[in-house]
């Protein structure tokens, strides 16, 4: 029995009879961000999707803190897996409060109402989020980086040991960008598993203590962003030559793809 | 403030506004009745129970059911003129009851239809309710032999609109999943179809089509004590399912996805939104004929007072509904020569929806 908040044995999902994903295992430990990269079309969304058992595995496994997640209800679900996705509707006009507050659902039974514990946990969440300012700011009236601190703290209200976010910078600038993938990194330090997956390869290997390789839904490698992001590799995923090179201000390992003429040359 | 206090407190008021509402209403027609004589007569007719015995009813033409019989005491005998105490309570009473349920089911109804779609134009008639209910009791009245087990009109309408309803479901639902937007068409289609039935009826109906037309525009004439009691036991009992759902629609806003992440069982819950909506719904249309509007604006102009929050929403949006309907039906009797309330609900509606939507800003529908 594996102590790893999330484990994921050989996990297949099929769609309309054409594999998405096939045989991908991987374990994330508590305290620990695993970036999924890979090409467009590649499976990291399904990969997503399919941990939190919106698309059921055709074979399999996902658990997590040892409860197999095919099994759960929706509620216990919520307890357990926290979810930013990449785009929510929050057309109408809730405030951010009462948006965050939607994160505390799965503790709330049906007849109750929203106890101590839950207004610590939203009020705290806006808090990390800076967003206590804009509580009582309708969500329609907020700007695409502010919107997307809420689905944020909405994931945080939720307090689960396992938070997947997809694509969390796709529609930010590079402000908002780096902000949000801190906020996500003081949560993994305190404890929280996370997955996200990322499509810049350069913030990824920046943020991520790990990285997952996937291409037409294969896993192609899983480790440290330097042991992944390998020129050979690179190419056997997205098809295009690649110069690997060191950030000299993070260290961290900064991916130049090549045009063909640059190829040529080199 | 906290949601359940901001809940009771709109409730508490708005079903201030319906009881005077109704008092207003049950003084006004042919023979003008004070209000302090309303409420007298209506306190000489307050029962507390003193006993329980069973005896066997029929309750609204359909079934036999053994009934917990009352026995009654009276606590006020105020001095009132008999014939005044006889229309407010025989003549009046039934009708603004009913209409109260009805404009009650309809606006809760409408809100919840709205919230499930996630679309402003929803009404309580998406998923087919209405023209089932329209082609049930138009066939009952033109050809009565095309109705089995011997329902009245009422029991036509229910049963009609029920059928319709559950038709859109089945059409609408694959492999236990019932994507929003297949049902929305699926209703439209049935909506069409059924239509042209009606359609077709009314051209066969020769000397019942003035009947027919009544019905379908709407009317709350001629209700008795018998229609609200089935009415008001069938309501309640569904109103509570839909309020117990209500922070489940508000998730339901942010798409079945998120929904399903923060704790939603998103097929169970609209299932049960579903058919709790359309009985309701086919309660009220089977009893008072088509009446629209109420359905779709009354939601709207109080999402504009007390936010889309659905535990506030929902019952303040039931309770506006219900003095809605008793004002507009008020005003269809109290003319020289009586109209459908249908009419009335619409030509006073839409100029003070137009009023709000031009007067506040309305861009979170």
């Amino acid at each position: 029995m594996s102590t790893d908040t999330l484990v994921v044995e050989e996990l297949s999902v099929a769609l309309s009879g054409t594999n998405i994903i096939s045989d991908v295992s991987v374990s994330v430990d508590s305290g620990e961000l695993l970036g999924v990269v890979g090409p467009n079309g590649a499976g990291k969304t399904t990969l997503l999707r399919a941990i939190q058992c919106i698309l059921p595995p055709t074979t399999g496994s996902v658990t997590v803190e040892g409860q197999p997640v095919e099994r759960l209800s929706a509620r216990q679900r919520g307890r357990l897996i926290a979810s930013v996705p990449q785009e929510t509707r929050l057309s109408f006009s809730f405030t951010v409060e009462q948006a965050v507050a939607m994160g505390r659902n799965p503790h709330i039974g049906r007849f109750g109402t929203a106890d101590n514990t839950d207004h610590q946990a939203v009020q705290s969440a806006l808090k990390r989020t800076q967003l206590t300012d804009f509580a009582d700011r309708p969500v329609t009236e907020l700007s695409g980086g502010e919107r997307q601190r809420v689905l944020l703290a909405r994931a945080f209200a939720q307090n689960a040991p396992l938070l997947l976010l997809d694509e969390p910078t796709a529609n930010l600038d590079i402000n908002h960008a780096i902000n949000t993938l801190e906020l996500v990194r003081t949560a993994v330090e305190n404890g929280t598993a996370a997955v996200a997956a990322i499509h810049d390869l350069d913030v990824a290997a920046r943020y991520c203590d790990r990285l997952l390789l996937i291409a037409n839904g294969k896993l192609l490698a899983v480790g440290p962003p330097a042991s992944v992001l390998t020129s050979q590799r690179l190419e056997a995923a997205f098809d295009v030559k690649t110069v690997i090179s060191e950030d000299p201000t993070t260290h961290s390992p900064r991916v130049t793809a090549l045009s063909s003429k640059e190829t040529d040359e080199s | 403030m906290d949601v359940r206090q901001r809940a009771v407190g709109w409730s508490l008021w708005l079903a201030a506004l319906l009881a005077a509402v109704i008092t207003l209403s049950a003084g006004i027609g042919p023979v003008s009745i004070q209000p302090s004589v309303v409420i007298k007569s209506l306190l000489n007719n307050v029962a507390i129970p003193v006993g329980f015995d069973l005896t066997s009813r029929v309750v609204g033409g359909v079934l036999q059911l053994p009934t917990p019989g009352v026995r009654w005491h009276s606590p006020f005998a105020y001095s009132v003129d008999a014939t005044h105490e006889t229309i407010v309570m025989r003549v009046r009473l039934p009708r603004i009851l009913l209409a109260a349920l009805v404009g009650f089911s309809l606006a809760a109804a409408g809100t919840v239809m709205q919230g499930f779609f996630r679309n402003p134009m929803a009404d309580p008639s998406i998923i087919g309710v209405s023209s089932g209910a329209a082609a049930g009791a138009v066939a009952f009245l033109v050809v009565p032999v095309a109705i089995p087990f011997g329902l009245g009109l009422q029991g036509a309408a229910f049963a009609g609109a029920l059928l319709a309803a559950f038709a859109v479901y089945a059409i609408a639902t694959e492999g236990g999943r019932t994507p929003v937007a297949t049902l929305l068409l699926a209703g439209i289609a049935i909506q069409a179809f059924l239509g042209s039935v009606i359609s077709y009826l009314q051209l066969r109906s020769g000397e019942g089509l003035r009947q027919v037309v009544h019905w379908l525009m709407g009317h709350l004439g001629n209700a008795t004590w018998d229609d609200v009691a089935v009415t008001v036991v069938i309501v309640p009992l569904l109103f509570g399912v839909l309020l117990a759902y209500g922070r489940d629609l508000n998730v339901l806003l942010l798409g079945e996805e998120a929904a399903s992440g923060l704790g939603v069982e998103v097929e169970r819950t609209k299932r049960i939104l579903l058919a709790a909506s359309a009985v309701i719904t086919a309660a009220a249309v089977a009893v008072s004929g088509v009446i629209g509007f109420v359905g779709l604006i009354v939601p709207h102009m109080v999402r504009l007072v007390v936010g889309p929050d659905h535990r506030v929403l929902l019952p303040a949006a039931a309770l506006a509904g219900a003095s809605f309907l008793v004002l507009t039906d008020t005003v269809a009797r109290a003319g020289a020569t009586e109209v459908p309330v249908g009419i009335v609900t619409a030509a006073l509606g839409a100029p003070f929806f137009l009023y709000l939507l031009r007067s506040r800003e309305v861009d979170e529908l």
